[in-house]
């Protein structure tokens, strides 16, 4: 029947707003299931009805599809869910990280993406097997691949083999064991391409998972106001929850009483600035003190270098462990002993404990730095010097050949080639071996020192404290010597210019990350024990910095300055003749332009040199310059907007506090008075009297102070009700 | 050539070391080695020394003043470990807090901390001051009745402290000890300790105060305190005595008995 001219199907606005809203409460209503207070099956029951019966939201044809996306976000999640959770299983020392980051607290074990450290040598390894598996030839077949004649007699010796020589140098460790011919087997396996391809994608991974971790590290770290309410977040937020430890806790404790009298100091000294003339002066002198430092240290490595280098021209062989090992030895010790010495110079300067901790980790970073880069240059100094024996074996080479066929043919004669054993044919020297030996020595040489530290510094000292201190005449726990702290920066940074160096020689020796990773495990479970069993955390625990980023970018400045001077070798020095994967080349890239003209189609190396052009790619960086530039100018202004709108939250909220308080006065007032005047009240006003206005008598003591007692009453607390009457027998008053 | 680059890289090591505990050397030297120097140039004790001292600069009757050319000696010419201006201070700022009536000091060496705690005492409180050296106690003798507190106040008792705890209640007729201060051998904390908790003589809010806790230290003392559970106990940091850079601090235990 119809109901007038009106159209039943067609909604008024109002009621598609009311629609819309129902259905909004609906979807708040499904989405607030998970937090309702319900035993665990219900919620389960009731998810599933909501799941099957949730395309039903969809409208009309489309609601199959939409039921069917659904479900696949769902599954997805939980598939992400499962993955992470896989993700954590893998790393075995997760429960070690939790018992200890509940005894130490903080941020720590800068556990930066496993899978760096996983994928690194994953990568490395896989040519390795390539190599060997898909039909390269194996040790012995080729003169690049076996040890010398001269040599063999010594090859097997342990010391040889410590310091990487004998079997060691030509085994799949080092580039020069590796075979140049350009496809292998009967995968055609491109094995200089892929080395090539390999070593550089390796740089661009880590530089990506780097980025991307800093990236969503900056996205959890607020803009911050640390300046407004410092006393209000002290009280509140300065517990941490996750210790576990009753030292920790005491520690904390402690720490948190020292960060309030600090704080309390530093308001007082901010208040008055005298003498900051003398500051100044201190502080110039504790950098002028470091730079001493510093440069004391460069010129010890650059002694120490130089006279190896004198040995090396006179044979190594006739010198002592320490004379051949020195220059690693005198780095790992400079490198441990200045950062105690800068932590010292540093008590001049009276800076808040942060920016002392951020000097000191830039202090030692330019340490560690120039130590990396002097050694880097007496390294090019020897790469120079092989280049020239290179030279000079080349016309060698040339003789000997002709010596083998004894002149008894004539140029153009085809007689049977003579077979000469591997063994026996002279062969150049090979700088790139040498490189990777050396970065691989200077590890293990690193290595062995941080172990040796480990255990007398930690160890030893905490048998002596423990077992001395019955018989001592003073407390050598809570005085000197004591047990060490576990200092946390140091072992990040030792951590990170590790890996500086691992970047820096995995082109040169291809296993170095897996024998890394090898040495990262053994390092973890040592440091694991030592620090529960050796070590006290430290007493004032703060951060290098409000984020984990710091950590990170100095990551990235290590990645940028380690990777920088093994892609100059790269670019400008010719490979060896007759080692490696490049062998015979001009430049280690030319055989990227190879394979391009021999395994591609002709229009792509066409394309490729194109896209290569200078003129094409100046302005493409410019570009993206600019677009740089842009993108820091608007999230610059984003952070600003942010800021703002803190602080009219805050005025807002202090508003609101300012009004509750009136509020809280006048009803107060509004109860005392209708109490005075009511019957009750009435007659106890006459005995109110002198007890009126009394505060209880417990809370006028001053407030002992927080030891370890159990804490007295709250002083003054003017929200108490009205004073009970006092008893005061009636006697008195008449 | 080889030793002089081990030496050159050991080199940071050897700074780092000096330069962190220089407080500590500076001690050894003004401890032991300037004492040894007077010992022999002078032929006196060190206390005689103290005592000549306070004799010539400090006006008689007036414990402040004794106790100030004290301080100045410490600091100046040598070091004696007396409790110091700033522990007493802690120390002067506890006995108001209580006002004892019945205090008990083990090892008052010079006199020192007794004529800091006779100073602080409440009218009719008594003062017993035990030390076990006898020519360190004629010294003390005389400086405390030059500070002139009579024998009403202070009564000095020349004998080692283990030896004298259990004879205090008939002896002496103690009934309770209102304020212990034990600065005598850091090894004989925790045994006369445990004498004055067996003796009785301690009370439900008797105060002991410690010194030198941490350094030397007493980590004995400090064990038997934290496991026996008799007491509430606090330990306030300070530096040593006539030091900057040294940490130490000063026990304070309140007695709760036996729960």
């Amino acid at each position: 029947e119809k109901v007038g001219e009106e159209k039943p199907e067609v909604l008024s606005p109002e009621e598609l707003e009311k629609l819309k809203e129902e259905v909004d409460e609906r979807k708040k209503l499904i989405s607030t299931l998970r937090g309702k207070p319900w035993p665990m099956r219900k919620k389960l029951e009731s998810h599933e009805f909501v799941e099957k019966y949730e395309g039903a939201l969809g409208k009309g044809k489309s609601r199959k599809l939409y039921a069917y996306k659904v479900m696949m976000l769902k599954k997805w999640m939980k598939f992400q869910r499962d993955f992470e959770n896989f993700k954590t299983a893998c790393v075995p020392w997760e429960m070690k990280i939790k018992e200890i980051e509940s005894k130490y607290v903080s941020y720590l074990f800068l556990l930066y993406p496993c899978t760096v450290l996983l994928v690194l040598p994953g990568c490395l390894l896989f040519f390795n097997l390539a190599e060997k598996a898909l039909m390269g030839r194996p040790y012995g077949s080729m003169p690049r691949k076996t040890v010398p004649r001269a040599d063999e007699a010594n090859a097997m010796d342990f010391a040889v083999l410590w310091d990487f020589g004998g079997y060691a140098q030509y085994s799949v460790l080092f580039y020069g064991y590796y075979n140049s011919q350009r496809a292998i087997g009967w995968l055609k396996f491109r094995m200089p391409l892929s080395y090539f391809l390999v070593g550089v994608g390796t740089v661009a991974y880590s530089y990506m998972v780097v980025i991307r971790t800093m990236a969503r590290n900056a996205n959890e770290d607020g803009g911050g106001d640390n300046n407004s309410f410092n006393f209000s977040w002290k009280m509140f937020t300065s517990w941490d929850y996750l210790i576990g430890n009753p030292e920790t806790a005491d520690n904390k404790f402690a720490s948190i009483t020292t960060s309030f009298k600090e704080a309390i100091l530093e308001e007082q000294e901010s208040r008055k600035d005298d003498n900051i003339h003398l500051t100044r002066f201190l502080r110039v002198l504790a950098n002028f003190l470091v730079l001493c430092c510093l440069a004391g240290s460069g010129y010890l490595i650059y002694f120490v270098v130089r006279r190896s280098q004198k040995f090396a021209l006179e044979g190594l062989e006739s010198h002592s462990w320490w004379e051949r090992n020195e220059v690693n030895m005198v780095m790992s010790l400079l490198g441990m002993f200045c950062p105690m010495l800068f932590d010292v110079i540093s008590a001049l300067e009276n800076y808040h404990p942060r920016i002392a901790l951020q000097w000191q980790l830039g202090r030692i970073f330019a340490l560690f730095l120039g130590n990396l880069y002097t050694f880097i240059i007496a390294l090019m100094d020897e790469i120079n010097l092989k280049r020239e024996e290179e030279e000079v074996l080349k016309l060698n080479m040339t003789i000997w050949e002709a010596s083998l066929y004894n002149g008894t043919l004539g140029v153009n004669s085809t007689a049977p080639p003579i077979t000469v054993h591997p063994a026996d044919i002279p062969r150049g020297p090979c700088w790139e071996t040498m490189v990777g030996q050396e970065f691989v020595r200077l590890i293990v040489s690193d290595t062995m020192t941080t172990y040796i530290t480990l255990l007398i510094g930690d160890f030893l000292r905490a048998v002596l404290v423990r077992f001395l201190n019955y018989c001592w005449c003073w407390d050598l726990e809570a005085g000197f010597p004591s047990y060490s702290e576990f200092d946390v920066s140091g072992n990040v940074l030792g951590l990170i210019f590790n890996q500086g160096m691992i970047w820096m020689g995995a082109f040169y020796a291809p296993c170095l990350p897996a024998l890394n990773v090898l040495r990262l495990h053994v390092s973890m479970y040592l440091q694991c024990w030592a620090v529960m069993c050796c070590n006290v955390p430290q007493e004032r625990v703060f951060k290098a910095s409000g984020s984990n980023n710091f950590y990170m970018a100095m990551l990235l400045v290590i990645l940028f300055l380690s990777t920088l001077p093994a892609i100059y070798t790269i670019v400008t020095i010719p490979p060896s003749f007759d080692c490696g994967p490049f062998s015979g080349k001009s430049r280690m890239f030319d055989v990227i332009q190879e394979t391009l003209e021999s395994d591609f189609p002709a229009w792509f190396g066409k394309v490729f040199s194109y896209a290569s052009n200078p003129g094409l790619v100046l302005p493409f960086l410019l570009l993206m310059v600019l677009a740089i530039y842009y993108l820091q100018s608007t999230s610059k202004s984003y952070k600003q907007a942010n800021l703002e709108l803190k602080k009219k939250l805050q005025t807002v909220s202090r508003t609101i506090n300012k009004v509750l308080t009136l509020i809280q006065h006048l009803l107060y007032s509004l109860f005392m008075s209708s109490y005075l005047s009511s019957p009750l009240g009435g007659e106890h006003r006459a005995h109110q009297g002198k007890s009126n206005h009394q505060i209880p008598p417990s809370a006028t003591s001053p407030p002992a102070p927080r030891g370890h007692r159990i804490p007295g009453p709250l002083p003054g607390n003017q929200w108490q009700p009205a004073p009970s009457v006092q008893r005061v027998p009636n006697s008195q008053r008449h | 050539g080889n030793l002089l680059s081990l030496t050159l890289a050991f080199l940071p090591l050897v700074l780092t070391f000096i330069i962190r505990y220089r407080y500590y050397f500076v001690l050894f030297y003004r401890a032991v080695l300037v004492r040894m120097w007077y010992d022999c140039t002078t032929g006196l004790s060190r206390e005689e020394r103290a005592f000549q001292y306070v004799l010539t600069h400090a006006i008689p009757g007036d414990p402040e003043s004794i106790l100030e050319t004290f301080d100045l000696w410490c600091s100046k010419v040598e070091f004696i470990s007396n409790i110091g201006p700033k522990k007493g201070k802690i120390m002067d700022r506890i006995l108001s807090e209580h006002c004892p009536l019945t205090v008990l000091e083990l090892g008052s060496h010079c006199g020192y901390s007794t004529v800091r705690i006779a100073r602080a005492l409440p009218l009719g409180a008594r003062l017993y001051s035990v030390e076990m050296d006898a020519i360190n106690a004629a010294i003390a003798e005389k400086i405390i009745r030059l500070a002139g507190f009579d024998d009403d106040t202070v009564e000095l008792i020349v004998s080692p402290s283990d030896e004298v705890i259990p004879r205090l209640r008939a002896d002496y007729g103690l009934e309770r000890l209102d304020f212990v201060f034990m600065d005598h051998w850091k090894k004989c904390y925790r045994p006369d300790l445990q004498a004055l908790e067996g003796s009785g003589l301690l009370g439900k809010g008797s105060v002991v105060l410690a010194d030198n806790v941490l350094f030397p230290g007493a980590p004995n003392f400090l064990r038997h305190v934290r496991k026996s559970g008799l007491y509430e106990w606090k330990i306030h940091r300070a530096t040593l005595e006539y030091s900057k850079g040294i940490r130490d601090g000063m026990a304070e235990l309140v007695y709760q008995g036996i729960k």
